[in-house]
């Protein structure tokens, strides 16, 4: 184990050594940062497995820092997490052999050194034993991350995207820092081990207090409403391969410190704990899938897409938390393989959807879904792909968001046992709401996938795009695998979740399987993946051969779409993204605000003859305008205030020192 | 609220009575073809319809057969949006030269087996446009027509007299 996590370690130093001596030279220095990153992935992969199945490891390193130096330990959580960080670092490494050929000179060295810090960094937050380990790699990840986001600084709307990522994330670790003191304050030390207890003893307003801070320090990182501006600007801004680390793997980072801290580090909490979890996962589903569904922009979509899957995955961490809070673990249990089932589901198929957009990013030199359309025939092995992610993400079987979210729902639907009103009436809400995602979800990727793919180019990028390199398509092809398997033998990764949920809970959850079903809550619920693919294979062939029986008539006519009787037919005539999207934006009026803007330039003789309409059609963001806006205007105003301190006044500096003094003197002496 | 009250009271059925039923052979001709046209059509018949150049009189009568008093779905028939569905097109209006192209298409993009009805004297033989600059010609100088229904316009009855006509006709062929 440590010999593994040693090499795997040493993988990523070696590349972003191999990176600084072959700066110069972009080829050796791209191929050299990506092996080492992939080898070190595929170590740590290996790691997490054998974490996973028990194996113990334990590293000290008293010396390196001050306090208690650097620590590290693993529990099946952790191993957790460092299987999914892995399967997204190892896809992400393949694919960016091939995507980063398009950056030259110091871009390549820069993306290079960066991935080669980010992944370990990310590996050991998840690793870190006490406080100061937690934070330091925490912020390495953030940095590393910045940098990643920052690549291609050369457009002003990357610069902005870099900019509010890096104030977003440093606030959510102001926030985890203020808890982390809090909590070493309470047990008297900043190894994690001594939490839990001293936790329990705390006074409930620090401990409210630390919990708060420390679901929005996460929940920032994770991207829960309200916290999400973050996201849909800086994951498009991202290299392609990034945007699918930071999507797929490092918001996960946000979930595993939410996990940790209501089930290691604090400890059952009273019951408003998870209701305030809950409802605001079920705001991040439902307002994130509508966000992302009004999305014109590919990666943009995708992102908030992210939003709402970590709203789900957090409905079943709220549910945890709440069965957990009325004594009833099995079904705690249960909530929680659901968050984690669909924590590594959406890690794979998130990936898998923003390399097929980075794929075609780079082939049709748009993110814009408007300029897309007909990439089907241009690229029809990226399109399959994309198309196994899109449905993976609606639910649908066979692949394996449907597993995960069957599981959230019926993890949901069994709060019926929980003995309150007002706590069934949260759940109910819950229900309603990730029943509502999935609709919406649903709809959502048929405009992400029919809009892009399907119908005539729209534009002539589109016309000329050309299938990509085969390191993306393999990279691809991994992750859609994986999508089919998770889907159909969900009890592969049952059998290791039930562990570490038993870990996290101390009681078995309330889960029966074997290798064809799942059974929720004693037999309340029962899936069969293996049997659905069998429906969904066998039905089309015996509705054939009924209708082949019964005497159907099999010649088949080649005849051109049917467009009305046109003459011509062009991309013109399509359905656009905008369109397609339309009758929501009217529904859900409030939340989008939308702005119409028509101007018309007709001629000055007669308003009949009309030489060009100009129509703008434009959602706001409630979060942005309501909130984000006036938090910023008032941090200005203060800080134009305090500006009248920093003088540049070496006399007033010195007066400040001393009345620092005096003030710390007196506090002292009482 | 008053006054709307008192005039719904006082306002009398002006409705006016329905007229016997008058063309019991069109009855009688539906029940006879209905169960053999299942044999034809998979039990219902599907029309779409073209306007190549109407004046729309036409149309108000096609139109008149979706009523109440017609009610053309009671004989399996139904319009349909595209001809992708139809199993017939009925078409009105002299071609005129704009129509021409749509109308093939339309005819081409109808799949097998189909059969055209021409509604109305334009449609048969251009009517009082005959010559006319912007004409084409009758349907019969673009499509195939297999039934043509004569009149200006032709009773809604008269139109559903020629389908069901044709339809006889079709499974009187059949072996």
């Amino acid at each position: 184990m440590m010999y593994l996590f040693i090499a795997s370690i040493l993988c990523f130093g070696l590349g972003v050594l191999a990176v600084l001596l072959s700066v110069r030279s972009p080829k050796p220095c791209r191929v050299a940062a990506h092996s080492f990153a992939l080898a070190g992935s595929l170590g740590m992969l290996i790691f997490g497995f054998a974490g996973l199945q028990g194996a113990g490891f334990e590293s000290k390193l008293p010396s390196v820092m001050p306090g208690a130096g650097l620590q590290f330990t693993i529990d099946r959580l952790s191993a957790f997490f460092i299987v999914v960080i892995a399967v997204g670092a190892v896809a992400a490494a393949l694919y960016a052999f091939g995507y980063t050929r398009q950056y030259t000179g110091h871009r390549v060295a820069g993306a290079g050194v960066s991935l080669n810090v980010f992944l370990p960094s990310m590996f050991c937050v998840v690793l870190a034993a006490n406080a100061l380990t937690f934070l330091f790699f925490w912020e390495l990840m953030a940095l590393a991350s910045y940098f990643l986001v920052m690549t291609e600084s050369e457009h002003a709307d990357t610069r902005e995207a870099g900019w509010i990522y890096f104030v977003m994330t440093h606030a959510g670790f102001a926030c985890l820092l203020i808890a982390f003191l809090v909590l070493s304050a309470a047990a008297d030390s900043t190894d994690f081990a001594n939490w839990p207890r001293a936790s329990l003893l705390m006074d409930a307003r620090p401990r409210n207090l630390a919990f708060i801070l420390l679901a929005i320090g996460f929940g920032s990182k994770a991207g829960l409403i309200p916290f999400h501006i973050w996201l849909p600007r800086a994951h498009p801004a991202a290299p392609s391969h990034v945007s699918a680390l930071m999507s797929g793997v490092m918001i996960k980072l946000g979930i595993y410190g939410l996990i940790r801290t209501v089930f290691v580090w604090m400890g059952a909490g009273p019951e408003w704990w998870g209701i305030l979890i809950l409802l605001f996962a079920a705001m991040s589903s439902v307002l994130g899938v509508l966000y992302a569904l009004v999305e014109n922009d590919l990666k943009r979509l995708l992102a908030y897409s992210s939003v709402e899957n970590i709203g789900i995955i957090t409905l079943g961490i709220g549910a945890a938390m709440l069965f957990q809070a009325f004594h009833l673990p099995g079904l705690a249990g249960l909530a929680l393989i659901a968050a984690l089932y669909h924590t590594i589901n959406h890690a794979i198929f998130k990936s898998l959807l923003f390399m097929g957009a980075g794929a075609v990013l780079h082939a049709a030199h748009t993110r814009n879904m408007e300029e897309m359309g007909g990439l089907i025939r241009r690229m029809p092995q990226t399109a399959a792909l994309f198309l196994v992610g899109s449905v993976a993400i609606a639910a649908l079987p066979p692949f394996n968001g449907l597993a995960s979210e069957w599981l959230t729902f019926q993890s949901l639907l069994l709060s019926f046992q929980i003995p309150a009103r007002t706590v069934n009436l949260v759940f109910a809400v819950s229900v309603a709401a990730l029943a509502l995602t999935g609709g919406l979800a649903a709809a959502c990727f048929v405009k992400a996938f029919g809009i892009s793919f399907l119908a005539l180019p729209r534009s002539k990028h589109a016309e000329d795009a050309r299938e990509c390199d085969w390191t993306m398509r393999a990279a691809m092809g991994v992750l859609a695998i994986l999508c089919l398997v998770f889907g159909v033998a969900p009890f592969m990764v049952v059998s290791y979740l039930k562990d570490a949920a038993a870990e996290l809970t101390g009681a078995a959850p309330d889960l029966a399987f074997n290798w064809t079903t799942l059974a929720a809550g004693s037999g309340f619920a029962t899936f069969s993946p293996p049997w659905v693919l069998a429906g969904l294979v066998l039905l089309p062939v015996l509705v054939l051969g009924l209708l082949l029986a019964a005497g159907a008539n099999r010649k088949s006519r080649k005849y051109e779409t049917w467009g009305c009787g046109r003459a011509v037919q062009g991309a013109r005539f399509e359905y656009t993204a905008a369109a397609f999207s339309n009758p929501f934006t009217r529904v859900f009026a409030f939340l989008y605000q939308p702005v119409e803007e028509t101007d018309v330039q007709s001629h000055p003789e007669s308003r009949f003859f009309v030489h060009t309409i100009l129509y703008k059609h434009e959602t706001r963001s409630i979060f942005e305008e309501w909130f984000y806006i006036p938090v910023v205007r008032h941090v200005r105003a203060i800080a134009n205030r305090a500006r009248v301190l920093q003088s540049g006044n070496v006399h007033s500096y010195l007066l400040y020192i001393f009345l620092a003094l005096l003030c710390l003197l007196v506090l002292i002496n009482r | 609220m008053r006054r709307l009250l008192n005039k719904i009271l006082k306002t009398p059925v002006v409705t006016e009575a329905g007229l016997p039923p008058q063309s019991d052979d069109v009855r009688f001709l539906a029940s006879a073809v209905q169960e053999k046209a299942q044999r034809l059509f998979g039990g219902s018949l599907h029309i779409r319809q073209v306007d190549a150049g109407s004046c729309n009189g036409c149309e108000l009568e096609i139109g008149a057969l979706n009523n109440p008093y017609y009610d053309l779905e009671r004989f399996g028939l139904h319009f349909v949006a595209s001809p992708r569905h139809a199993d017939c097109l009925l078409v009105t209006g002299p071609v005129t030269r704009n129509m021409a192209d749509p109308l093939k298409r339309t005819y081409d993009a109808t799949p097998d087996p189909k059969f055209v009805v021409a509604i109305g004297d334009c449609a048969a033989d251009c009517g009082i446009f005959k010559g006319a600059y912007g004409v084409v010609g009758p349907v019969s100088s673009v499509v195939p027509v297999d039934v043509v229904v004569q009149g200006c316009p032709p009773e809604p009855f008269a139109i559903l007299d020629g389908i069901l006509r044709y339809l006889e006709r079709r499974v009187r062929a059949l072996p």
